[in-house]
């Protein structure tokens, strides 16, 4: 199992899980009880993000295979200035820019989130498509319109993170090859 | 298991000009007439209006000026959600000095849950926070208005030459009866006849925009005919073969809540200022009387007057029901509860075999023959240590269990049909109700202070759930 790398302007909590091959970009903050799970593939995590609590991302196998048949890992992308907001679950393979994944939202491996993109809560998006920029998906039957702008990079809410979450929690540090993680 | 305390599995049967049958807490009684009500036999009248998002007060009349809606809150076009004002910092030149730029605040609105902005349809910011956004004028209002005036005026004249009718027939004419008449036949037009019932001598000034005299020559409105035209509008020519964009093409829901305009596509989709709520009053019909009177003050959830059942009528719950097996005896444990504050007398009996309120149950109840006694409620029980349990004499076969003003008592079912449907059973429940609305006649010993109690009896069906397999 390959251990974690963080950037060096990461903030990742201890309390939160990261598990496997799982690379974070600068300017991230992850809460604690954030989960991050590489299970059959390696993911890699932008800049900016902000990934909070009980938040689920993971590279899982797909149901119906079984972890002993030969399968090239597939890395997931996750792009700068998204939100994965308390609780929800990713399994997409591919995120891009500046997207938000509300509360309790669930999105599906075969999914992939172009830019400005937006689940609301409690939506469940398990289709195989790509979802176009800028697309909201809100309400109970998941209902969908375009919006004209993207929603803003949460910078006041991540330097604010940035400040206050050291001074409460131990963060992880930096791990370099070769070193067991601390 | 709290699928047991639903509502709808004990529902109440109302006597009243429908038999109706809900469950208790949806009932309201009449002490008065000493008989429950339900929603379907009371009359409803509107209290006063209030906008649910400001909680701001109207007055009924300043409410129609504004056609029922909020002057401060708006809607979302998109998901009806409510709208709230954003502001945004944007650069502009000052007056003064047109090289240098100030930070100016705009507001737009937006909304939290479909992310709709007043941006999408083209608004442009406003400078102030409330009060700078307009709704779209309707291109047809003008021609309504003028419409509505004619026909007012013909109904008026209308109700006039009838009344003039009336007196010429009958020397001695009742003005309440002929009056009532004219209100049912001629307000069409009007507000409706609700207003008109509570005050039935009362001189109709619904039309109030016209304040005529009897015998004064009123100006003549005259509407000229609506003109149908041969040419209708082409369709446009690619309208089978282009593609549609889905986003762009409002849903029928939010076309429809705009019904001066219906916009077909999303961008002129205008946000509409909220619609009113009202708070409304319950009047028992029989004896007129207020059954339930809220508050003025819209933040306010408590009652003037709070006549429900549920604080005169014992109420039945369901607490444990065994498997259940066709034309097998098995024990259901039910939950009397007391809601006054002096012992009740509670007897149950089965429903007799033609028993014309009985149609919809499926099984064979046997009740305890003895009649329950049920504590009064105390709320200071369970401060008061020095109290003294009061000791009734229970039978364990009948009384399971006993605890302040509740009691627990066991019935036998026997299940008659073998379908997958519900099991079903009535009893009549017969208590005594004193009723401390009357007037307390002193006795001439001067020694009985107590009101007289009358008995009541109700029907009640309890939902008891399938058939074990």
């Amino acid at each position: 199992m390959t251990d974690p790398n963080f950037a060096a302007g990461a903030v990742v909590c201890v309390e939160s899980e990261i598990r496997g091959d799982v690379t974070i970009g600068p300017r991230t903050v992850v809460h604690p009880k954030a989960r991050i799970i590489a299970e059959a593939g390696p993911i890699v995590i932008g800049e900016g993000n902000l990934i909070e609590e009980q938040a689920l991302i993971i590279n899982s196998y797909p149901e119906n295979i079984t972890p002993e048949s030969e399968l090239e890992p597939k890395t997931m992308t996750i792009g700068i200035n998204n939100v994965f907001e308390v609780g929800c679950v990713s399994q997409a393979l591919k995120i891009g820019d500046n997207n938000v994944i509300e509360s309790k939202a669930d999105v599906g491996r075969n999914v992939i989130l172009t830019s400005g993109c937006i689940i609301g809560a409690f939506c469940q998006v398990n289709t195989c498509e790509v979802i176009p920029e800028n697309t909201v998906i809100y309400g109970s039957g998941c209902m969908r319109r375009v919006q004209t702008e993207r929603p803003q990079p949460q910078t006041l809410q991540l330097d604010f993170l940035m400040k206050i979450l050291p001074n409460y929690h131990h963060l992880k540090k930096t791990v370099k090859a070769g070193h067991a993680a601390s | 298991m709290a699928s047991l305390l639903q509502p709808e599995r004990v529902i109440y049967l109302v006597r009243g000009e429908k038999r109706i049958r809900a469950p208790l807490s949806q009932l309201y009684f009449c002490r008065y007439c000493s008989e429950l009500r339900s929603l379907e036999c009371v009359s409803h009248e509107v209290d006063s209006h209030y906008c649910p998002s400001c909680l701001e007060n109207m007055p009924s009349a300043e409410a129609k000026l504004k056609k029922n809606r909020c002057a401060n809150c708006f809607d979302c076009p998109c998901c009806m959600h409510t709208l709230s004002t954003r502001a945004t910092n944007i650069p502009c030149p000052l007056p003064d000095d047109p090289t240098k730029t100030a930070m100016k605040k705009a507001y737009y609105l937006a909304c939290g849950f479909c992310r709709w902005t007043s941006r999408d349809v083209g608004m442009a910011d406003k400078s102030v926070a409330s009060g700078g956004w307009q709704e779209p004028e309707n291109p047809h209002t003008q021609r309504i208005n003028k419409l509505i005036e004619y026909y007012q005026q013909l109904a008026h004249r209308e109700k006039q030459e009838r009344d003039r009718k009336k007196l010429a027939r009958r020397r001695q004419c009742m003005p309440l009866a002929f009056s009532q008449h004219t209100i049912h036949v001629v307000e069409k037009y009007g507000l409706g006849t609700r207003l008109q019932r509570q005050r039935p001598g009362a001189p109709i000034s619904t039309l109030a925009g016209l304040s005529l005299k009897e015998g004064e020559d009123q100006k003549e409105i005259t509407i000229e005919p609506a003109q149908a035209l041969d040419e209708v509008e082409p369709l446009p020519e690619d309208c089978y073969t282009r593609p549609i964009s889905l986003p762009e093409v409002t849903t029928l829901r939010q076309r429809l809540l705009q019904p001066d305009f219906q916009p077909a596509g999303a961008t002129q989709l205008h946000p509409r200022h909220k619609h009113l709520l009202m708070k409304r009053s319950l009047r028992c019909r029989k004896c007129e009387h207020n059954l339930s009177k809220p508050e003025f003050n819209p933040t306010s959830i408590k009652f003037k007057i709070q006549l429900v059942a549920v604080s005169y009528i014992p109420e039945v719950r369901i607490m444990s029901i065994p498997n259940l097996r066709y034309m097998k005896e098995s024990q259901v444990l039910l939950t009397l509860t007391n809601p006054v504050e002096n012992i009740t007398h509670v007897t149950l009996a089965a429903c007799d075999e033609g028993d014309p309120d009985d149609i919809n149950s499926t099984a064979k109840i046997i009740v305890p023959s003895k009649e329950l006694v049920l504590a009064g409620k105390d709320a200071a029980a369970e401060y008061d240590e020095l109290a003294e349990p009061q000791d009734f004499q229970d039978d364990p076969d009948v009384v399971a269990f006993r605890k302040s003003n509740k009691i627990g008592f066991f019935i036998k079912v026997i299940p008659q049909r073998e379908e997958d449907a519900d099991v079903i059973v009535s009893l009549k429940i017969r208590h005594d109700f004193r009723n401390l609305a009357a007037p307390i006649r002193q006795n001439e010993e001067g020694g009985d202070n107590t009101a007289e109690a009358i008995w009541l009896t109700h029907h009640v069906e309890l939902r008891l759930g399938p058939l074990a397999a």
